[in-house]
């Protein structure tokens, strides 16, 4: 059914169509292609690689077991940040509530992470710097540019309006301008703003 | 002062993907910062686009565990999460059910009762009398609307009374004539 030698060739939705016909290969492909995505995705917000490990293999089997109720109109991608986000919130929830029982210490240690990465932000790279950002800046940001999604799919997958997308992409270029400083080359600033009357 | 706003304004473009608008262009020709943010925003995509592959490759290789996959069955999860949910909560079905047998039990005993008890020769006269009363409503309803339609016509000739007094009036007093083209219809 699946040909092996063609498979790295195909398209994110090709594969959700093979795997929701039946096709275990398509779906290890696709979890393939995703795993590290969805990885960085999570990271930020949990604050530990087997955190967010352990969310990438929940989010796969969710994904697995209602493959079937995947819609081949829409984007592969935006069904599963869709599956992902809304695993997200279940595990923050469950991890506020954890902290909350067991006590001051694991606050602590995520904001000891939080002051760390912002740290790290200003002498490694850009996604690093964002991954500082709050939960949502970063997530929006990740979707648009590093997933290319529309607007429209990221409202779609996060659950908020496109305003509120437009707004959280804002205060995300804004903060991380400040984190990062502005852009390497300014010579080219010029370039970038029409020359006006006023100019 | 609309530094804020201009950069609202630069963002809400570039997720759009239309134009600057003229105002925005104006105000970052003067404003630094601005423009800083113009070719900050314009150069984001690209920038994030050529350090994600290196971010991608520093995150951890973690194996995925597609056993557990193959203990749930691909495209079981909505049945399967329906027996889940029914056989944890029992309680509230039963309940339901409960509920449901005990409403039909109750609607059985009141709509399956017999005929209450029968009327007696003096109830049924009265009820014959109301009948009739009704059945000779249409007489009454035309006398009625007789009436109505003769009080219509009083008025109706009272108000060309008024009419043609005010006409004569006006006649008089302004030394002109006025003719009647046409006779009015019939209301």
């Amino acid at each position: 059914m699946t040909d092996p030698d063609r498979i790295e060739q195909k398209t994110d939705e090709e594969l959700a169509r093979e795997a929701r016909a039946g096709s275990r290969r398509s779906f290890e492909e696709l979890a393939l292609r995703y795993k590290r995505r969805l990885f960085v995705y999570f990271r930020p917000r949990l604050g530990s690689d087997q955190d967010a490990e352990d969310l990438v293999q929940e989010t796969f089997l969710k994904l697995y077991r209602n493959i079937r109720n995947y819609d081949p109109a829409h984007r592969f991608s935006t069904w599963l940040y869709t599956s992902a986000n809304r695993l997200a919130i279940s595990s923050y929830r469950r991890k506020r509530t954890a902290a909350g029982r067991l006590g001051p210490e694991v606050v602590d240690n995520s904001a000891d992470l939080a002051v760390r990465t912002a740290g790290e932000a200003r002498s490694t790279g850009l996604w690093n710097a964002a991954g500082t950002l709050g939960g949502n800046q970063y997530r929006v940001l990740w979707m648009r540019y590093g997933e290319d999604l529309s607007v429209e799919e990221i409202a779609a997958s996060i659950g908020k309006s496109r305003l509120a997308v437009r707004l959280l992409l804002h205060r995300a270029r804004t903060n991380l301008m400040k984190r990062v400083g502005p852009t390497p080359g300014r010579a080219a600033v010029k370039t970038a703003v029409r020359e006006t009357p006023y100019g | 002062m609309f530094c804020n706003l201009t950069r609202w304004l630069i963002s809400r473009a570039e997720d759009r993907g239309k134009e600057m608008p003229r105002f925005a262009e104006r105000h970052a020709a003067r404003c630094g910062a601005c423009r800083e943010y113009v070719l900050f925003t314009a150069s984001l995509a690209a920038r994030l686009a050529g350090e994600t592959p290196s971010f991608l490759a520093a995150a951890p290789d973690s194996p995925l565990d597609p056993a557990a996959w193959t203990a749930e069955g691909a495209g079981r999860g909505t049945r399967a999460d329906f027996r889940r949910r029914f056989v944890l909560r029992p309680f509230p079905a039963a309940a339901a059910a409960l509920v449901v047998v005990v409403s039909a039990l109750i609607i059985f005993r009141v709509v399956g009762r017999g005929p209450g008890p029968g009327l007696t020769s003096a109830e049924k006269q009265a009820v014959i009398a109301s009948l009739k009363s009704v059945a000779a409503a249409p007489a009454e309803f035309r006398l009625a609307a007789a009436e109505a339609e003769s009080s219509l016509a009083r008025e109706r000739v009272i108000l060309e009374r008024s009419v043609l007094s005010a006409v004569e009036y006006l006649q008089a007093r302004l030394n002109i004539r006025v003719e009647r083209k046409q006779v009015p219809k019939s209301l």
